[in-house]
């Protein structure tokens, strides 16, 4: 890719091992997007400050995802695009998002949310027309929500009536990312049977056709975050639409979307923690410079602690949205569970993480302009970016019901994990996405890992926080147990969420050990400080859930993560489990 | 909507219809015997979430993976546990 060549060399670290960066590397943006931290870089963090001051996208940045074609990675292979791996477009995505969270949706998520639904069910026809789309650059608008129904998209009101040939679409789609430019649009209309989950379709709609007469178009939304996401709206007056544009079954909207959500509840947390990683890179540049009580302010244990903690969770992050990735390749039966769990928990511990280094910042957090002014961008796009696309709240009414069938096969989880969900060294099989179920299979391998893996664990103390994690799943199976049917269906009250909320700390924690047992955390070659993450991982996510476990992990896990941490700072090397060069401040 | 009538029910495997019932009258929360064979489980208030829950349910208990429509393509008691019999019977034959 000619490209390319054009991007800057990035120095070889010397204490990790090496990741040699291949032409078609995943992170193949952050090199055509250069070094973002210089002032006089086209795509650098001040051109998208200043262009998110202006409400617009970065169109410099947009000219170069286009010669790039990214839109290919949204396409699956056998239609000729580059979708080959979930968990390796989540790695694609990441640059885009350390530079800009509304780039990083107006064309890393938006059309993958609403292609991923033809993907699942569209015809040959309407494969191929979307395809098409995606391979030439074009837009491709997900039109779900309205404003008043939001992310709980089962209520949406637009409706459509069979007539004829014809289907009469009438209603409002609201909060549409690239509705405006859009080539086609995928619209979730009720059709009306009276039973929640046979009363949608989805239609996958030629804007240019639509008779302008029948259709209104809103003003643009602007938004307190992502300022310069193009969201719009429609309204549709019993505007026909082919017959032929249904997407999939009739009244099979619902299984059609939750099968295309696992897809993206699974990569976009995973494509998201490129934005954290330039959080706590950016607070490390200021906080290694800085003098605080006489000394530098690294010197400062809480100061330490806090980053370290940063640092830990974005890993356990990447832990868990990677082995949701590769469980769409090897264990479909089972991400109607753990894609949600990820799109809940990935937020969570990101949002808790800028917090914190919010306060690590200071003063500078608020600053719109100087070296740290990403900081603050990234901290305003971030809670809306999170909600654009299936909430937490929904993330977790998804997961309540399954949970008293999930309790059934508890600790050990019925069946064995794949090794290949969390071993990134064994190759993936292709994308199917007809296996994608949303009643899931029996049992809960990844669960079942906290069990399975315990007496494998070397270190005592990680076995002792093993344990009290597996006495909170005979907790959480008795509580399960104990819910009444009413409560698990959409009027579920709050303890039912609560018991979802600790199921996925849980589901956390079981993939944080098994990443720990099936490959290299931290890159170092060096197994005590793989441990001390562990530790440390395990030990955050317990506190999370109530649970005090006495000792808790010592300065010395502490302290070997600490300078790792530099050591990748140093290096310029990501904090996620890829470790690999980043392009930031290297030139 | 189903396709054809189901068998009477006294002819149906005991086992399965007896299942079905109990675990219908389970997420209604009330006794199986006020669970009709014949009458159309939408009129007893049967959620959508519970049907999808039943499909987990047969999987678990028969090892049988059913169509999440299960419950909207054959939407009694009854039809429900013709279809689980024909299910396992052709599982049986294969």
């Amino acid at each position: 890719m000619s490209l390319l060549d054009q991007a800057p060399a990035t120095a070889a670290p010397e204490t990790l091992d090496a990741a040699p960066e291949a032409p078609d590397a995943p992170e193949y943006l952050d090199l055509l997007f250069g070094d973002p931290t210089r002032e006089d870089n086209p795509t650098g963090f001040a051109a998208f400050l200043a262009a998110d001051e202006r409400r617009q996208l970065l169109h410099p940045a947009e000219r170069l995802l286009d010669r790039a074609n990214l839109d290919a990675e949204f396409v699956p292979a056998r239609l000729g695009g580059r979708l080959t791996s979930a968990d390796r477009l989540a790695r694609v995505l990441r640059p885009l998002f350390a530079r800009d969270a509304a780039l990083g949706l107006s064309h890393g998520t938006s059309n993958l949310i609403a292609a991923v639904t033809v993907w699942v069910a569209g015809s040959p026809e309407q494969q191929r027309r979307a395809a098409d789309v995606l391979l030439c650059n074009g837009w491709i608008a997900p039109a779900y929500t309205d404003v008043d129904t939001g992310n709980d998209i089962r209520r949406t009101r637009l409706a459509a009536t069979w007539d004829g040939d014809q289907v009469l679409l009438d209603g409002t789609k609201q909060m549409i990312n690239n509705l405006e430019r859009a080539d086609l649009l995928t619209v979730l209309a009720r059709t009306g049977t009276g039973d929640a989950s046979r009363d949608h379709s989805l239609f996958l709609l030629d804007r240019a056709a639509l008779p302008r007469d029948r259709v209104r178009w809103h003003p643009r939304y602007r938004t307190a975050g992502v300022r310069g996401l193009p969201l719009a709206g429609m309204d549709l007056d019993d505007c026909p639409v082919p017959a032929s544009s249904l997407v999939g079954e009739r009244g099979g909207a619902m299984e059609t979307v939750l099968r295309g959500f696992q897809v993206t509840r699974s990569v976009l947390p995973s494509a998201a923690i490129g934005a954290w990683d330039v959080q706590l890179r950016v607070v490390l540049d200021f906080i290694r410079s800085r003098r605080l009580y006489g000394g530098p302010a690294t010197d400062l244990p809480l100061v330490q602690r806090q980053l370290t903690g940063t640092f830990v969770d974005l890993l356990v992050a990447d832990a868990m949205s990677t082995a949701s990735c590769r469980a769409l390749h090897l264990l479909p039966g089972h991400t109607a569970c753990y894609a949600p769990a990820v799109k809940y928990v990935v937020p969570t511990l990101l949002a808790d993480s800028v917090e914190e280094l919010a306060v690590v910042l200071g003063a500078r957090s608020f600053l719109r302009d100087g070296p740290h002014a990403v900081f603050q961008k990234h901290l305003r796009d971030l809670p809306v970016a999170t909600l654009v696309h299936s909430g937490g709240t929904v993330c977790l009414a998804t997961i309540i019901p399954q949970l008293p069938r999930l309790a059934r096969s508890w600790p050990d989880g019925g069946t064995e994990l794949p090794v290949g969900v969390l071993d990134p060294a064994q190759p993936l099989p292709e994308l199917a996405l007809d296996r994608l179920r949303i009643v899931p299979a029996s049992g809960d391998p990844l669960l079942g890992v906290l069990a399975r893996e315990r007496d494998g664990l070397p270190d005592p103390r990680a076995r002792l926080l093993v344990d009290a994690l597996l006495a909170e799943v005979t907790a959480l199976r008795a509580d399960v147990r104990a819910l009444r049917p009413a409560q698990t269906t959409l009027l579920a009250p709050p303890v039912a969420f609560d018991l979802a909320r600790r199921y996925v700390l849980l589901l956390a924690a079981a993939a944080c050990v098994g990443t720990y047992r099936h490959r290299s955390v931290l890159r170092t070659g060096d197994p005590q400080a793989d441990a001390a993450w562990l530790l440390l991982a395990l030990a955050r996510l317990a506190h999370r859930l109530g649970i005090a476990v006495e000792p808790g992990p010592d300065d010395d896990a502490w302290g070997a993560l600490w300078r790792c941490l530099l050591a990748r700072h140093d290096a310029a090397r990501a904090f996620d489990l890829t470790a690999r060069p980043v392009v930031h401040g290297t030139t | 909507m189903a396709n054809t009538a189901p068998p009477p029910a006294d002819i149906l495997p005991a086992h399965i219809l007896t299942w079905v019932t109990e675990r219908v009258a389970y997420y209604l929360e009330c006794p199986p015997t006020d669970i009709a064979p014949d009458r159309a489980l939408t009129a007893y208030g049967f959620d959508s979430v519970f049907a999808l829950a039943l499909c987990g349910d047969v999987e678990d208990e028969y090892g049988l993976e059913v169509d999440p429509t299960l419950a909207w393509d054959h939407p009694t008691v009854a039809a429900i546990a013709a279809r689980l019999a024909e299910l396992l019977a052709e599982g049986a034959a294969a």
